[in-house]
Parts: structure tokens; C-alpha cells; sequence
């Protein structure tokens, strides 16, 4: 190859790099065999201690379901892991019809109409489906519930903080459900969009709908951030409808990768950004599928794009397509149902605990937040006994002083959550934690 | 027989057993919830686990991939991924984490992100990088933001940035989201970025340049030193765009170059699989002075524990949920480990020894718009052909015939009828000998027997795909009335 090129070493390819920009290489030890790196990884491995080993109620945006082997094999399949986004569809076909079927799975579980090919993870896709309604519309002007999750919260904040509008945070009713009659004070028609949770991150189920008429009456975008799970059992409701995927055979990743989606009605397409599949035909007239309205993204679009996104998350798509068709209309039911019959056990239980306050009502889906003089206190001594009770809600939402929010999802059984609750009722009686 | 579509079956099997009943008291939706609030029908079909496992083994089994193909695709560094990193990635002690774990029970998470971030600082001269951007997209989005942060911090207004005319599409269109106008730099007739155009369009209110180097053609930017001092010297900030990074991984450190700011996509070089489009990680490096504004959290370590910590008050602040794409770390972190520095040398001399022996060997049959040595990636015009009616797509599309994925076409934009042919460092000789030969007999073809080409792929039995119908069309879910 050199003499074809008419070069003597590798070396001269780079001599046109001028000395001092170069180095010898990377200051890294010396590469290791795969048996190795393996160890090592192994060794690292083990200084974590994975969920399998906790009885663990932690949720707030990451849930621990089953993940079927079925699907752990299909999405391990190399054919999916090592091709790239399908561009050529002559090539291409098994992948685009699989984001297809992933789009038509997300548009009837949220009524809409259109959804693309995947975001990064469900807090960029409330960045993008905020920037979305700002196009719209054109006004400046959001309405956020304070009950977003926090860094859904965040992460929008920082996606509008180049952009000409203004942010303002609705505080929630004393139920912790939305204020309608704040919604209604707050609204006009500068605003370009309201978005709530629902459920909201303390679990409970929201009346999304009631903002939505409110909405109507000033032409205002509602985009609801809805746990895909969720709208099994519930009715979905808003304009654009975002969230993440992660529930849906993903695993918890350590929070990463699960992946966005995003769904709007079809007037809207154009403004939705990232990648979308759709259906043509080829030369002879068969069914196919192929990347389509390619002029909203950057590669063509550049600075007028939609979106800057490119790489996208479809293998997660992928793996939430294969989910849904494993568990069909029966399986997801079911196991949204025990997520809920499982957290009202578990609610239940608490209620009837003395040191433990309830602040909200049992309308909840599958996580829901308590209160307890020592919550720091309390979570630690849990877990000496192999708990993980639930996420801290204290820092993040100052008005819910010593909150946890606990989550059961499917997974739990009748015996994991009494031996929280047991647990539980000897730290806070037992003299462990002074209350 | 393999259904059409998971569609196809609505009433197929019983509810799948995953997990045991929780032997919890069963509740009664409605004396929870109000009933309008819960859903009537759920219109989703049963097909169940044997014809979920056949419908999805037969869509795998209908595309190119690097497992199953020589796959070419300029600036997306399509390169054999390892089987090493699925295992590591595949570990129950690394994959079944919660982001909300307390930080005792995590150490082994937290130091290897470190680890990989002090890894990646070693490699490219940065000072920190921060792992939670998750496309390259996202990185410079998160970059472009730290840089408008730095300079409101300094009280100094600035308006735009400066991309090169062969820049990525992401450029322009993540400066955008960061409210930044574009302004476009020609190329010279070099084919790199022409200074004094260059010099004309720097001013005070340039915020940042955003350069790929090697640039878009797969040339080095010789006077990469010269635009620096430019760049600085008006108070602009110089972007590292990392997707031709794999041309100078153990070759060169871009903070040597002058960037203060840049991204790596873990999913090109560092050889994470893409996954029909994702998940990759774009993760973005600084130096000291722009430390105060990456996103958070950040990972500490002291006396050996790793702690995450909500950085500085200056940080641009939260850019997705918990910590990024975790399991793409890994892979890039098994991946850095194996080479070390001298094997990632050797991975950069290898990927752009390919690349040139490729555009040696086709300058013959395609015209070569700057020639002259190139990176990692060959970038080719087909506007020869034209003559016949050929267009650089009819060659793409030919290629599918031969069991080749198609290169990046029509890209970068500058040149006529472009295919951007990146090999990579794991392809062997053998592989270019055969897509030399492949893109040799279409060229004859093209002057031979040009209609054929142009009902290309022909050993696909109906051929092309209509785009634009597509696009006229707009169905973009299955349709359950037309049962299509």
C-alpha cells in the first residue's frame, strides 16, 4: 500500500502536520490484552452494587422493569448494533421498518398523529418540544408546572436561556396536583405554551385535560412530559407529548442511554425535529420505507434546521418496539396495573405508619412521596438493611420538607414491600433514628 | 411464515408471564381515579414472544451493517466494533445501576467515569472533559454554550460564529440554537480554509470558530496555527468539531492546535457501535479557563472516593437527565484501555494510510477536487460521469449490488457530486482491493452501459425507494383502518 501511495512509512502521510502539533503518542499506559481489560472492567464492576442486590423503590425518572430476554437478544442482534442511521434505504429496509413500527407504537399510545425517530432522553426532548412551540406560535412566553421533574426543569432552562422568552414556574395546589385557578391567573396570549407532568414527579395522576381547555382559550400549546408507561391505563392528553422511552426495555443504564420521544399532530410535522421514518414504494411497487422530510434537519437545512440533532437514539426505539410487541396490549396493561396495585399496597402500608406523613392523596401511578422528621437519617439506615427507600425530595422542592418518593414498579412483590415496610417501622420505632 | 408487520396480529397470544403475580390485594382502577381520567381501549396487537423474536430477526436480517458489510461512510467512522465492549457493557455490576444510588454503592461507576475523563484529557491536551453529552450534536451545543456563558461572564457582546463552507450541517445549526448567527468562511483552492477571507469576516463580535480538523475533505488545516492567533486576538474561542478525529487520535493533541473548546464522538473514534443512529456520546473537553461553565454534575475524587459535585456557580447548568450515556463510556473506556497510546497511534496511521491508498487508487477513475495527500477520509467528485447522465447517487447506489454500504454522498457541499469515502483503520487491504475493483467496473459501466446504472440497486428486486413520494405522502405510522 505504501508504494501505491509512494510513501516508505505511515509516518510521511502526516509530515504535512507541522512538529509542534504533533506528539509521539498519547501519554496512556501501554494497551492491554482483552482478558484485561475485562478483569479490569469486572474488578469495576464489582465496587458497584447493582440494583439485583437492593430491594429497591428508587424511580424519579428512571424505573426498574423487566426487561424480557426476548428482547435483550433481538436488540443485541449485530445487523441492528452495528449499522448506522438508515440513509440508504435501499440497504436499509428491516431498520426503517422497525423506527416505523417504533413510530407507529408511540402514536397509538399518545393519540397523535406524528413522532419521529427518537431524541437523546426525555428532559432534551421537553428542550425540543418547547423550542418547537416557540416556532409555532411565535410568542415568548412559557408556563411550566412546578412539578416537572427537576431536571427536565433544568435541562429546559438551559435550552431556552439563548432563546428570547421567559420561563415562569406555576407552583402546584395543596394536593400537589395542578392550580387551576393559578394556571388560569398565569395564563394569556403572550404565552406560547403551558407544560405539565402528568403523572407528575410525585406520581400523581393529573387532569391534563382542564389545562388543555384553559389552553384553548388563549391558542395556547399544552405539551404534557408523560411517562409512556403511564398512558396504558391513562388517557393521554396535550398537543405535543414528550417523555422517555427508558421505561420501555431500556434498563436503568445507571440513567443512560433510554432515549426521547416526542409526539405532535400532523400539522406540526414540519416543525418537529430530528429524524422521521415514512412509507413509499420502490421501483416495482412494493411497500418501503425510507428516511423522509429531510429539508427540516441540519445536514441540509444547516443554521434554519429544526433541530441540531443527528445522532439520535434509535436502537432504544428499536428496543421499545420490540418491548411493546412482547408485551401486546395484555402484557403492558398488566404490567401497569401492578405497578399500580403494588404502590397502593405500599401507600396503604405507610399510611398507617405514626412518624410518616402522607402529604398527597393515593392518586398515584407507580411512585408517590412521603415525609418523615429525618428523611437523610431514615434512607441511610434503609440501606444498612439492603433498601433503597426512594429518592430525596427535599433539595429539589423546599416546600416538602424530608419528602422521599418511592416507586413500585412491576417487579415488586407483596414480600419486598413488607419487608420495607418492617423495616421501615424499626427505624422509625425501634430507637435507630430518633424522631 | 413471518408477519409483515407487528401489526399484523391483534388477537394473537395471552398475556405474557414476565414477572409473578406481587400477591398484592388487587384495586379497582376506578375508586382510584376519577373515570375520565383512564383510558378505554388500549389499541395495541399481540403477537406475542415466537412472533416478535421471527418479525424482528427478519427486519435485522434486511440491512447492511459493519458486521455484514465494507461500509464506507465518510465522516461517521464506521469501523469493526469490538465484541469486547458489549460484554463489558453487558455486566450486571455496571448495567443494572440507578442514577439516584447512594455514591458508596456506585464507586466502581464514578471511577471509571473519572478514569475515562482523565484518559480523554491525555489524548486531546484538554484540562476536564464533561461525559454527559450524548451525540455530537449535543456537544456542541453544550460547547457552544459554555463559550456564550464565558463571554457574557466577560461583559463582552458577541453575535456570530464562523464555520468553514465544508463545515457539518450541526455547526451552523447548533450556533443557531445558542443564538448565534452563522457566518461562512470559503474554502482556497487547497481546499482548506482561505485566511484572508477568513481575517475579513473575524471581528469583535465573533464569539467562536467551529473547525473540524481534518476538515470536511479529509485535509489538515495547515495554517491551523495562523487562524488561532487570529481568532484569540480578536477574543473569539476556537470549536473543535471531534467527528475526523479519528485521522488524529494518537497523532496530535487539538489543544495543541489552540481549541479551547471541543467534542469527541465516543460512537466514530472510540469505536462504539452506532446502533441504526444512536445511542453515541459527543463528550466536550475545555481548558482551565472555561472549567467554571461545564455542565453539571461533575464527579470529584478525593482521598480515593468519588463524590459527584454541582460544580461551579458559573456552569451553563443541566443539558439531559442524570449523567449521559453511561454504557457508551463504557465501550469507549474498554476501547482506550485495549489500545493505549501507542495503539491509538497506530489506529490513526492505519485509518488515513486506507484513506489515501483508496484515493490513490481511484484518482485514475474519479476526479479528486483537491489533490493532494489526505486524512482519514477520500473525498471524490463523480461530475466526470455526468456526461452520461451518471450522478454520484447512481454510483451509491450501484455499490449496494456488490455488498457495499454506499458512502456519504452529495457531502461536503462544496464539491460537485461528492462521495466521502472513509475506510477506517479495520478494514483490510483485501476489503479496498474490492471496493477499488467495485467502484472501477461502475465507472466502466458508466461510459459502457449507463442506463443500468441508473435503475441501480439491481439485486434489489424492486430497486429504488421513491423518496419523494415519500415525502408527498407523509405516513409516518401504520394505519389501522387500511390495515397498512
Amino acid at each position: 500500500m505504501l508504494d501505491a501511495i509512494g510513501v516508505r512509512s505511515a509516518e510521511e502521510l502526516f509530515r504535512h502536520i507541522p512538529n509542534e502539533l504533533r506528539f509521539s503518542a498519547p501519554p496512556l499506559p501501554r494497551g492491554l490484552s482483552e482478558y484485561e481489560v475485562l478483569q479490569l472492567l469486572r474488578r469495576r464492576a464489582g465496587e458497584n452494587t447493582p440494583l439485583s442486590r437492593w430491594n429497591s423503590f428508587l424511580g424519579a425518572g428512571c424505573y426498574d422493569h423487566y426487561v424480557p430476554a426476548a428482547l435483550s437478544s433481538l436488540v443485541s442482534l449485530p445487523q441492528f448494533v452495528t449499522a448506522y442511521t438508515p440513509y440508504q434505504p435501499e440497504c436499509s429496509q428491516g431498520i426503517l421498518q422497525a423506527i416505523f413500527e417504533y413510530q407507529s407504537f408511540i402514536c397509538l399510545l399518545t393519540g397523535k398523529e406524528v413522532t419521529n425517530a427518537s431524541l437523546l432522553d426525555g428532559a432534551t426532548a421537553l428542550g425540543e418540544a418547547v423550542r418547537m412551540a416557540l416556532r409555532l406560535n411565535r410568542r415568548g412566553w412559557v408556563l411550566l408546572a412546578d412539578s416537572v421533574h427537576p431536571e427536565y426543569k433544568r435541562t429546559l432552562r438551559t435550552y431556552l436561556s439563548a432563546q428570547e422568552c421567559i420561563c415562569e414556574e406555576v407552583p402546584r395546589a395543596a394536593a400537589g396536583t395542578l392550580d387551576i385557578s393559578a394556571w388560569r391567573r398565569a395564563l394569556s396570549r403572550e404565552v406560547s405554551c403551558c407544560v405539565v407532568q402528568a403523572p407528575n414527579f410525585f406520581g400523581l395522576i393529573e387532569d391534563a385535560e382542564e389545562i388543555h381547555r384553559l389552553c384553548r382559550t388563549t391558542d395556547t400549546l399544552l405539551i404534557v412530559v408523560a411517562n409512556p408507561l403511564s398512558l396504558a391505563l391513562f388517557q393521554p392528553s396535550g398537543d405535543l407529548i414528550c417523555g422517555d422511552i427508558q421505561p420501555f426495555g431500556c434498563g436503568v443504564n445507571f440513567g443512560g442511554p433510554g432515549g426521547g420521544y416526542l409526539a405532535a399532530s400532523r400539522r406540526m410535522i414540519r416543525q418537529l425535529p430530528g429524524r422521521i421514518v415514512g412509507r413509499t414504494v420502490d421501483a416495482g411497487g412494493n411497500d418501503a420505507f425510507c428516511l423522509t422530510l429531510q429539508t427540516r434537519e441540519q445536514h441540509i437545512r444547516r443554521e434554519k434546521a429544526t433541530s441540531n440533532i443527528c445522532s439520535n437514539h434509535s436502537l432504544q426505539a428499536i428496543a421499545a418496539a420490540v418491548y411493546l410487541s412482547l408485551q401486546g396490549s395484555r402484557g403492558l396493561t398488566h404490567t401497569a396495573r401492578q405497578c399500580v396495585r403494588n404502590t397502593q399496597y405500599l401507600y396503604r402500608k405507610m399510611k398507617g405508619l405514626s412518624g410518616v406523613t402522607l402529604p398527597y392523596g393515593p392518586g398515584v401511578f407507580h411512585e408517590f412521596v412521603w415525609q418523615v422528621a429525618r428523611p437523610a437519617a431514615v434512607l441511610e439506615a434503609l440501606r444498612r438493611k439492603g433498601i433503597l427507600g426512594g429518592y430525596p425530595t427535599g433539595k429539589e422542592f423546599p416546600g416538602l420538607d424530608g419528602g422521599i418518593l418511592s416507586c413500585c414498579t412491576e417487579k415488586k412483590t407483596k414480600q419486598d414491600i413488607d419487608a420495607y415496610v418492617s423495616a421501615l417501622e424499626e427505624i422509625l420505632h425501634g430507637g435507630q433514628v430518633r424522631v | 411464515m413471518v408477519d409483515r408487520f407487528v401489526f399484523d396480529r391483534y388477537s394473537g397470544s395471552e398475556a405474557p408471564t414476565y414477572v409473578p403475580d406481587s400477591g398484592v390485594p388487587d384495586v379497582s382502577l376506578t375508586d382510584i381515579f376519577p373515570r375520565k381520567l383512564l383510558r378505554e381501549t388500549l389499541p395495541l396487537p399481540d403477537p406475542g414472544e415466537r412472533e416478535t423474536v421471527r418479525h424482528f430477526s427478519a427486519l435485522a436480517a434486511n440491512n447492511f451493517s459493519v458486521d455484514g458489510n465494507f461500509y464506507p461512510l465518510g465522516s461517521c467512522t464506521m469501523k469493526h466494533n469490538p465484541r469486547l465492549h458489549e460484554q463489558a457493557a453487558a455486566l450486571e455490576g455496571l448495567r443494572d445501576l440507578h442514577p439516584y444510588q447512594p455514591e458508596d454503592s456506585v464507586q466502581g461507576a464514578l471511577g471509571l467515569l473519572y478514569e475515562l475523563e482523565r484518559c480523554l484529557c491525555a489524548i486531546t491536551g484538554m484540562d476536564y472533559f464533561s461525559l454527559i453529552p450524548s451525540s455530537g450534536a449535543h456537544g456542541e451545543f453544550t460547547g457552544m454554550m459554555m463559550i456564550r456563558k464565558y463571554h457574557e461572564q466577560r461583559g463582552v457582546k458577541k453575535t456570530h460564529v464562523l464555520v468553514p463552507d465544508s463545515a457539518h450541517g450541526t455547526n451552523p445549526a447548533s450556533a443557531a440554537m445558542c443564538g448565534y448567527a452563522t457566518v461562512v468562511v470559503p474554502s482556497n483552492s487547497g481546499g482548506c480554509v482561505d485566511a484572508r477571507a477568513f481575517s475579513r469576516a473575524l471581528n469583535e463580535q465573533t464569539a467562536a470558530v467551529m473547525l473540524t480538523n481534518p476538515n470536511t475533505l479529509g485535509i489538515f488545516e495547515e495554517e491551523i496555527s495562523e487562524l488561532k492567533r487570529m481568532a484569540h486576538e480578536k477574543g473569539a474561542l476556537l470549536y473543535y468539531d471531534g467527528a475526523n478525529f479519528n485521522a488524529l487520535a494518537g497523532i496530535g493533541a487539538p489543544r495543541a492546535m489552540g481549541f479551547d473548546v471541543m467534542h469527541l464522538n465516543l460512537h466514530k473514534t472510540f469505536s462504539t457501535p452506532h446502533g441504526c443512529g444512536g445511542p453515541g456520546a459527543g463528550v466536550v473537553g475545555v481548558t482551565e479557563r472555561l472549567r467554571a461553565y461545564l455542565p453539571v454534575p461533575r464527579i470529584e475524587r478525593r482521598d480515593g472516593r468519588y463524590s459527584w459535585s454541582q460544580g461551579s456557580p458559573e456552569t451553563i447548568g443541566t443539558i439531559r437527565s442524570f449523567y449521559g450515556n453511561f454504557l457508551v463510556c463504557v465501550r469507549a473506556y474498554a476501547y482506550v484501555l485495549r489500545l493505549g497510546g501507542a495503539g491509538l497511534r497506530r489506529m490513526s496511521e492505519h485509518a488515513v494510510l486506507n484513506a489515501n491508498y483508496v484515493q490513490r487508487m481511484l484518482k485514475e477513475v474519479l476526479d479528486v477536487p483537491y489533490d493532494r495527500a489526505c486524512m482519514h477520509e477520500a473525498v471524490f467528485s463523480c461530475a466526470s460521469l455526468a456526461g452520461r447522465g451518471v450522478r454520484a447517487y447512481d454510483v451509491a447506489k450501484r455499490l449496494i449490488d456488490y455488498g457495499i454500504h454506499p458512502p456519504t454522498m452529495y457531502f461536503p457541499l462544496i464539491v460537485k457530486e461528492a462521495l466521502m469515502v472513509e475506510p477506517t483503520e479495520t478494514e483490510s487491504k483485501e476489503t479496498l482491493d474490492r471496493f477499488i475493483e467495485a467502484v472501477r467496473a461502475i465507472c466502466r459501466e458508466a461510459r459502457e452501459e449507463p442506463d443500468r446504472l441508473l435503475r441501480a440497486p439491481l439485486s434489489r428486486p424492486g430497486g429504488r425507494v421513491d423518496e419523494a413520494r415519500a415525502a408527498r405522502a407523509l405516513e409516518v405510522k401504520w394505519n389501522p383502518a387500511a390495515g397498512r
